[in-house]
């Protein structure tokens, strides 16, 4: 685009054409007033605060419709503006009811700014003030406050143009009109709090936060969100040590300025009356382990790891260093993963994991940055709902659709909430994913005329050739395509499949590529690329690569690839494996398996368990360490761009950080290195990590930097081995759902209204074959657990398969999985 | 005077094909397929034809301005005629629909336009079911549908109900109402004619406006500009009420004093009494005083007279009225009818008839003029659309020439005793 060069007050500025004079002032230090105006949502012209007087132009325009051409002169100062700016303040104050002593926006509020910078000292108002309704809810979590609403639309803007559904409109018109909802329904979309932060007045209040402090009492704190792995940026709010609210902090590489309700009221769990604050020994397990001496009551958890973590190297000497293993977190920081896998590597294993499903570090393309989204012409989901995932790439797909002439292509075995802004959507059936994602790849390998050592077969996909066809086409013709696929979606080896279609994709001469792996667990990435996994040592280096191991991490650092999670599980199913080391994970509810999950555990000789809040896995360790978690932990996490960003501590925590607990072991195991503040770890990482070379905390500062692309040697698929005949059995698809009833969200969470009932999802066909309607209660069993639901007939998967949203940790549907990952059959009866 | 849009209007069936037909009704259409689009286009720029909606905006150059090559475009018949004091366009509606079906046909010709609408004010219900039915004629005829008299052209036009508002004539707020949503205007640019109805190109034109079609294409475009003064061309209709013996609609050539029209057409004023102020051209435009009365109705005339031609809306009133209550009633239709988008407006119009009605309570002080003017002028081209300034130009207007009327209300109130 080409530039324009104006003046305003006398400075000159050049901008790219399109660009609007409000934001044009900017850039020159000028402050033109705004109230309806905002960056992201666009101008609306309603407040009419923003006036100035521009050559030529017989009337005041207003800064923020109006495009900036070429040797425009803008004067936003004089006696025209100056007057004019008075009277819309006089205007906007004739009605509002200056309660300022008790409005939450006080302290921070664009109308009380405003007018002490450009307003009149006085009112000419002689009448009384409209009243209106004070406290009317929106929602549960969102009240309204109607006289103090100046009716700048910028709300019902964002309602439209940004979570485009229309939840919140203008009603009635003229003095009367008024910001609400359709026939009264709550507004209770995934993105309603956004409306707070963007409300110019305390007309939006959060219901949580309401009255509850000052603005200027607030002590606020630049963090993340830790919730999923888009990883928001946040402010979050304390006084006296106490949480009090949680608003957006614009980043337009991560968020672009918008939170999830998740985000922003999902932070309860801090103060859980499940929240571990101590160290402690439950008696559970088989026999007490020979070396185990007793646990003194109270003691402090660095004491208490410093024991435990003798007894695990006492147990890897015994038993050798496979005996013992270490299952991390995808919710916790870059520095606390980092350290726990130098601990067990350590201790000689390679038995790290962290998840449930496969992957591995490294995209043969390049990692995109979340921002790319916009910039791309062709964006392809794979296997993903982010929506319910990743609710922040939700709004970043819309926008890209809707505003910047992006394609969105959909690969899925399921329907979406997002299907309605693509070109193309794909459906194969549940558990043909590495079917479907090879045939993708087969047909562009074809179009590049390359000869290939794989080959494919639609049939199991339900997918037409035609479907096919185009969705190879559409692919092949794209300019610059960015594929977002959600590795934990995805079953048995199915990512690594992803990643060859990927290396397809990049030998396509005309095309610009990149991916986004969107595992949504808030440093899924972070975790891979710290080397949580049985064969790769921290940034892609692989354990088989003995004489990179051995330079980075020393002589005696293992080689030998160690297993993963669920080998692991089934050793400790055998007794090979003795102890187990489980950090902020909760594999019982979360990972396949259920039952055999539990007996798995409770076969160890030693589980310790170090997490921040009481789970099902926490009751079965001999050993609990405290976690402190997001809110009191601090660190960088990597989110699904890639992006460094930096986890600040918000609150004070009683136990000792994760990372200087984890400190305190390696240096009992003999490990040197001391780290003085949580930076230090991550300078270690910046010199240990390929890829991090460039992070420090310096460089991470407020908006975090990505890293270099982390290597990956690729790993071959084997073949899709061909399903087991179903005998009348369903393959199962978990689905996610945001507002899950978990540890997270507990039921004196402020999202409670939004927890559901367990529902299965059946194709019609299906439903008559089974011989249920909708409404009807059906048990779903497999793997030799069941559980029950509630039938919906909506074909949002296809014939063969159902799709069961988890929606609690108590409906238990992972139980249903099978412990190795591999696709699920169940049987469905009417309960 | 010549008769273009009321020459047979009060002829018993006119509203019938039949009788349309039997005044030559639907000629155009033959002489127009002979021609390119671009030559009809020409015709109506050549005929001085402006808009008759209120902004006075030459019809031809809008057409010429639709977005080159981008379809479908759209046309939209304004029928919302809700200005206070006008009510032509409802006379043509009621007793001619099928002029305007045809002034419709030629434009979207003109304009490569398959898709017409009808948006009628919420109030004008019986009107679209007699342009229903009048469609559904033209359907049955073959002047309406697929390959129009075999001339290769299609087109379809449809009706559509506002919910009754004001802002809804404004033409960008009549898109977002046709579209089913709320009635506010639109930001301009970009315009209807790049992006309008479903963000395609569209004409928007008045009833009156595309009523004048049919002549300018059958007699040529000479001839329609041969009528009115240098500026403004043709004929127009003038919707007179108030206190005049005999209110109603009259076609007068562009240019006639209005005093014709007052004491001429309109039979003079109602018990003989005396012309004390006039609205020349619907609510929204300034009054002048009964000394302007022989300023010719044209839009430059009374644009140098200090006010606008508008919707051709005469509204007069005798000395039997006092203007600060007639004010306050104006007031109060721009205060009920205001959007409520953007300040000034929703707020001001609010504050202004607070303000007039205390004082008509005797209980306001002398500063109150100057309030008012104040108030005014921090709204007056400050807004989102010219409403606001719709309802500052009776208040300006009053009190420049009737500053009397409202300082009456103070000779009992000693100064400095406000409320
Ligand atoms: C507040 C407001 C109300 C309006 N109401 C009408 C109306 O009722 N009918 C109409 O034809 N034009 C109305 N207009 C003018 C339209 O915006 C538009 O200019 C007109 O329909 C264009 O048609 P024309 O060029 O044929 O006049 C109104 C304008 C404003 C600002
Ligand atoms: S509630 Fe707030 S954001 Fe919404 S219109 Fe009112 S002042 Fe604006
Ligand atoms: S999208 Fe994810 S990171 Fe962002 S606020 Fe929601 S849960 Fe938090
Ligand atoms: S001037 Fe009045 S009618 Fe026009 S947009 Fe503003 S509030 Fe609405
Ligand atoms: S900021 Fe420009 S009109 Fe509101």
């Amino acid at each position: 685009m080409s530039d324009v060069t104006l003046t305003i007050d006398g400075k000159t500025v050049t901008v790219p054409k399109g660009t609007k004079v409000v934001d044009a002032a900017k850039q020159v230090e000028v402050d033109i007033p705004v109230f309806c105006y905002h960056e992201k949502i666009g101008p609306l012209g309603c407040c009419r605060m923003c006036l100035v007087e521009v050559e030529k132009m017989p009337k005041l325009m207003t800064a923020c419709t109006m495009d900036v051409a070429p040797d425009m002169v803008v004067k936003t100062v004089g006696d025209k503006v100056e007057k004019a700016q008075k009277g819309v303040l006089e205007f906007t104050l004739l009605n509002h009811p200056l309660d300022c002593p008790v409005c939450d926006k006080g302290g921070e509020c664009p109308l009380q700014d405003n007018t002490f910078k450009y307003g009149p000292p006085d009112t000419r108002m002689e009448f009384h003030r409209a009243n209106n309704v004070k406290a009317a809810p929106l929602s549960p979590v969102i009240t309204i406050d109607r006289e103090r609403c100046i009716a700048c639309q910028r709300c019902t803007a964002y309602s439209e143009r940004i979570e485009q559904d229309r939840g919140l409109v203008m009603l009635n018109r003229g003095f009367h009109n008024e910001v609400n909802t359709f026939n009264n329904e709550p507004y209770d979309n995934r993105f309603s709090g956004n409306v707070i932060d963007i409300c110019p007045v305390g007309a939006l209040t959060n219901t949580d936060f309401r009255f509850k402090a000052r603005t200027w009492d607030l002590e606020n704190h630049d963090t993340l969100c830790a919730n999923c792995g888009c990883n928001c940026n946040i402010t979050l709010g304390t006084r006296l040590n106490e949480f009090m609210r949680i608003e957006a902090r614009p980043n337009d590489a991560v968020d672009d300025g918008w939170i999830c309700d998740k985000g922003r009221w999902g932070h309860h769990f801090m103060e859980s009356k499940n929240k571990i604050t101590a160290a402690r020994e439950n008696s559970v397990g088989k026999t007490e382990p020979t070396s185990f001496p007793n646990f003194p009551i109270n003691a402090p958890a660095e004491q208490a790891a410093e024991k435990v973590i003798e007894i695990f190297k006492n147990i890897a000497e015994e038993h050798g260093p496979e005996s013992i293993g270490f299952l991390g977190s995808p919710y916790a920081t870059n520095e606390e993963g980092y350290l726990y896998q130098k601990l067990f590597r350590l201790l000689g294993t390679n038995n790290i994991d962290h998840k449930s499903y496969q992957d591995t570090p490294g995209l043969p393309i390049r990692h995109f940055d979340v921002e790319e989204i916009e910039n791309s012409n062709i964006v392809l989901l794979i296997a993903c709902d982010p929506t319910e995932e990743l609710p922040i790439l939700d709004l970043r797909i819309k926008k890209a659709v809707s505003r910047c002439g992006t394609k969105l292509l959909s690969l899925n075995d399921q329907d979406t909430a997002l299907d309605k802004y693509a070109e193309l959507k794909v459906k194969y059936k549940v558990g043909s994913e590495a079917s479907a994602v090879d045939a993708l790849a087969e047909g562009l390998a074809r179009e590049l005329g390359e000869s290939i050592d794989f080959s494919s077969d639609l049939g199991p996909t339900g997918i037409s050739d035609e479907d096919m066809k185009s969705l190879v086409e559409a692919v092949r013709s794209s300019m610059k395509i960015c594929v977002v696929y959600n590795p934990a979606a995805l079953s048995g080896d199915t990512s690594l499949r992803v990643k060859r279609l990927l290396s397809v994709i990049a030998r396509i001469p005309t095309i610009e590529c990149g991916a986004i792996p969107a595992a949504p667990a808030t440093n899924a990435v972070g975790a891979v690329d710290m080397g949580l996994l049985p064969d790769f040592y921290p940034g892609g280096v692989p354990v088989s690569d003995s004489e990179k191991v051995k330079e980075l991490w020393g002589e005696n650092a293992p080689t030998k690839p160690g297993l993963s999670a669920s080998e692991m599980i089934a050793k400790a199913k055998s007794g090979d494996l003795k102890a187990l080391w489980i950090h902020r994970s909760n594999p019982v509810v979360d990972f396949p398996g259920g039952e055999q999950v539990v007996e798995a555990l409770k076969n160890l000789d030693l589980l310790v368990v170090h997490d921040m809040l009481e789970t099902e896995t926490t009751q079965l360790a001999k050993i609990v360490l405290p976690s402190n978690g997001p809110g009191f932990d601090e660190g960088t996490t990597t989110n699904i761009g890639g992006r460094v960003q930096a986890r600040r501590k918000a609150l004070e925590a009683n136990s000792i950080d994760d990372w200087k607990l984890i400190q305190v072991m390696l240096k009992k195991l003999g490990d040197e290195s001391s780290y003085s503040r949580v930076a230090k770890v991550l300078n270690e990482i910046s010199q240990k990590v390929p890829g991090y070379q460039e992070i420090n905390s310096r460089f991470v500062g407020k908006q975090g930097c990505n890293r270099e692309q982390v290597a990956g040697e690729e790993v071959s698929p084997g073949n899709v081995e061909s399903a087991a005949s179903s005998n009348g059995k369903l393959q199962l698809r978990v689905a996610t759902y945001l507002f899950a009833h978990d540890k997270i969200l507990d039921a004196s969470s402020k999202l409670a209204y939004h927890f559901k009932p367990s529902s299965a999802f059946l194709n019609e066909s299906d439903a008559g074959k089974i011989g249920v309607s909708n409404g009807d209660r059906v048990s779903i069993s497999g793997n030799g657990t069941e559980m029950e639901a509630e039938v919906t007939i909506d074909n949002r998967c296809m014939e063969g398969g159902v799709v069961v949203p988890r929606i609690s940790d108590e409906q238990g549907v992972n139980g249903l999985g099978n412990p190795d990952g591999s696709p699920a059959w169940v049987d469905i009866k009417k309960a | 005077m010549t008769q273009i849009l009321f020459k047979d209007i009060n002829k018993e069936g006119l509203h019938t094909m039949k009788v349309y037909e039997g005044l030559g009704g639907y000629q155009s259409l033959k002489k127009a397929f002979a021609q390119k689009p671009e030559e009809i286009v020409e015709a109506v720029k050549a005929s001085g034809l402006r808009g008759r909606g209120g902004a006075g905006f030459p019809t031809g150059l809008k057409w010429s301005f639709l977005a080159k090559d981008v379809f479908p475009r759209y046309l939209c018949c304004n029928a919302d005629e809700s200005e206070p004091g006008t009510c032509k366009d409802r006379e043509l509606l009621l007793k001619n629909p099928h002029l305007l079906i045809e002034g419709m046909i030629l434009c979207s010709y003109a304009c490569r336009i398959e898709t017409g609408y009808i948006y009628f004010r919420g109030e004008f219900q019986d009107l679209s079911f007699i342009m229903d039915k009048a469609l559904d004629e033209a359907r049955a005829k073959g002047y309406l549908g697929k390959n129009i008299l075999g001339s290769g052209f299609d087109l379809d036009i449809h009706t559509h109900l506002g919910a009754g508002a004001y802002i809804c004539g404004e033409e960008s707020a009549l898109l977002n109402s046709l579209e089913g949503g709320r009635g506010e205007p639109r930001m301009k640019p970009p315009f209807p004619a790049v992006e309008g109805l479903y963000s395609k190109p569209t004409v928007i034109n008045n009833v009156e406006t595309l009523c004048a079609v049919p002549y300018i294409v059958s007699e040529g475009a000479d001839k329609y500009a041969a009528l009115g003064t240098e500026k403004s061309k043709g004929t127009k209709l003038v919707s007179v009420s108030g206190h005049v013996k005999k209110p109603g609609n009259y076609e007068i050539e562009m240019g006639t004093p209005t005093s014709e029209l007052i004491y001429n057409l309109a039979g003079g004023i109602q018990n003989d009494n005396k012309l004390k102020a006039f609205i020349p051209g619907g609510s929204s435009v300034p009054m002048l005083p009964a000394d302007k009365v022989d300023t010719p109705y044209d839009y430059e005339s009374l644009a140098e007279a200090g006010t606008m031609l508008g919707s051709g809306a005469l509204i007069v009133i005798d000395d039997s009225i006092n203007i600060v209550e007639a004010t306050l009633r104006l007031i109060s239709f721009y205060m009920h009818e205001s959007c409520g988008k953007c300040t000034p407006c929703r707020e001001g119009t609010r504050w202004l008839h607070q303000i007039v009605e205390r004082i008509m309570q005797n209980k306001g002080q002398l500063e109150y003029i100057t309030r008012l003017e104040d108030i005014c002028d921090n709204m007056a081209f400050k807004t989102f659309c010219p409403l606001a300034d719709a309802c500052v130009a009776p208040v300006v207007s009053s009190i420049k020439y009737f500053r009397a009327d409202y300082e009456e209300y103070f000779k009992n109130v000693p100064a400095g005793a406000a409320s």
